[in-house]
């Protein structure tokens, strides 16, 4: 038989452990109800910068297409019936473009004018992180600029022989309006084009409408909608004879 | 589990740093650019293109909230519980791009996801996101650290004083 005393020792130790669970519950609701607070705050955040991260992709600058455009983005050079179509995906600011224009642009300006090949190039501007001015918008914008004066291929060459090095400001307006004058793109229209970056915007669609084909890299070069492997002259040539031209 | 060491929480507010910091920069490199972004995500070839726009805006958003949250301190255990599956997934990309001879940059600090061909550099890609990866879980393990700012996200000392008792 415990005496009184024992009972209540047991009593009061029941007692306390009742308490004890009852507060490590309450702890562990607590500590719930922080995480459900913490993640419902981390899908808020998402949420909003999702919405305010799409108002910002797409500048506010007029909408439109320079003229001659092809699937509005591109531009076409030699005979629409030609046997063979070479698709040129470049960046005015990359390297490797540059060097493949050095070799292979005269050749492929050549074929076309022989009717041989049809050339759509199809520039893009991916790589304004590599200029401090976000030169590659601002070369295509140019380069659309040139197209509403019939002088796409003609400021496209000038572009690339006058090409900067990545990782600096790229080449000025004035430098590119005087570009637009040696292709024969001279004019108040063409220099307030190149100025305003009036084709901005087209230069956001022709980006977005090259990564959804695909592109990854520049050069991109496909022929007959065959990619080459390694872009060379000597590659090219190759996938052309093969396609029958 | 055996008393911390009086080390660990000072070994948990280094990873919490060299963690948090990672994710910080690596979202705020992409902010300034959505649609690099948006491409980004696209060159893995994986998403639908539903849900490429909103995970390429949203991806930066949640990386800059979670590394600042590690970085302080805030909700130490969930938030690299998310840099764990962050970093999961991040790894099943390059894995999967690097398998199927994509040309591609992770776009892990930005740079849109593009690189010259021959330039691909998935090895360190890998290396980097497993290492990060190990120090998420050490984390999501033992998430008590110095510094922290935050409610502690496992039983605290009262609790356990509480439950000795029961």
């Amino acid at each position: 038989m415990p005496t009184q005393n024992t009972r209540d020792r047991r009593a009061g130790a029941a007692r306390r452990a009742t308490a004890a669970r009852e507060a490590a519950q309450r702890a562990q609701r607590r500590r719930r109800m922080q995480t459900v607070a913490v993640v419902a705050a981390l899908v808020l955040l998402v949420a909003g910068g999702i919405a305010v991260q799409a108002a910002r992709s797409t500048s506010d600058g007029p909408k439109g297409v320079p003229a001659g455009a092809v699937d509005e983005t591109g531009f076409a050079v030699g005979a629409a019936d030609a046997p063979v179509t070479v698709e040129l995906y470049e960046d005015f600011l990359c390297p490797a473009c540059g060097r493949f224009e050095q070799e292979a642009g005269n050749e492929l300006h050549h074929m076309a004018a022989e009717g041989t090949v049809r050339v759509v190039y199809r520039p893009m501007a991916f790589l304004d992180g590599y200029s401090t001015t976000r030169y590659s918008t601002r070369a295509l914008n140019a380069v659309a600029c040139a197209a509403d004066e019939d002088r796409f291929a003609e400021m496209h060459d000038q572009l690339f022989l006058a090409q900067p090095p990545e990782g600096g400001p790229g080449l000025s307006d004035d430098r590119l309006i005087s570009l637009g004058a040696k292709a024969g793109a001279g004019g108040d229209a063409f220099e307030q084009c190149v100025r305003d970056l009036r084709y901005e915007r087209w230069t956001e669609q022709a980006t977005d409408a090259a990564s959804k084909a695909g592109v990854v890299a520049t050069p991109t070069v496909l022929v007959d909608g065959e990619r080459l492997p390694e872009p060379s002259l000597e590659a090219l040539r190759a996938a052309i004879e093969s396609a029958g031209g | 589990m055996p008393p911390p060491e009086r080390w660990a929480p000072w070994a948990a507010l280094a990873a919490r740093l060299v963690l948090g910091s990672v994710f910080v920069v690596a979202g705020a490199l992409k902010l300034p650019d959505p649609a690099g972004s948006v491409r980004a995500v696209r060159a893995y070839q994986l998403l639908p293109e539903a849900v490429v726009p909103a995970v390429g805006y949203g991806l930066p958003v949640l990386e800059v909230a979670v590394g600042l949250m590690l970085v302080l301190g805030v909700a130490v255990r969930l938030s690299a519980v998310v840099s764990a599956v962050l970093l999961v997934i991040f790894l099943a990309g390059v894995v999967s791009a690097w398998a199927r001879g994509l040309t591609i940059d992770c776009g892990c600090f930005g740079g849109g996801g593009t690189v010259a061909a021959g330039q691909t550099r998935y090895g360190s890609e890998v290396a980097r996101d497993v290492g990060l990866l190990v120090l998420a879980l050490g984390l999501a393990r033992w998430p008590d650290s110095a510094l922290a700012l935050s409610p502690h996200t496992r039983p605290t000392e009262e609790d356990h004083a509480y439950a000795e008792h029961t």
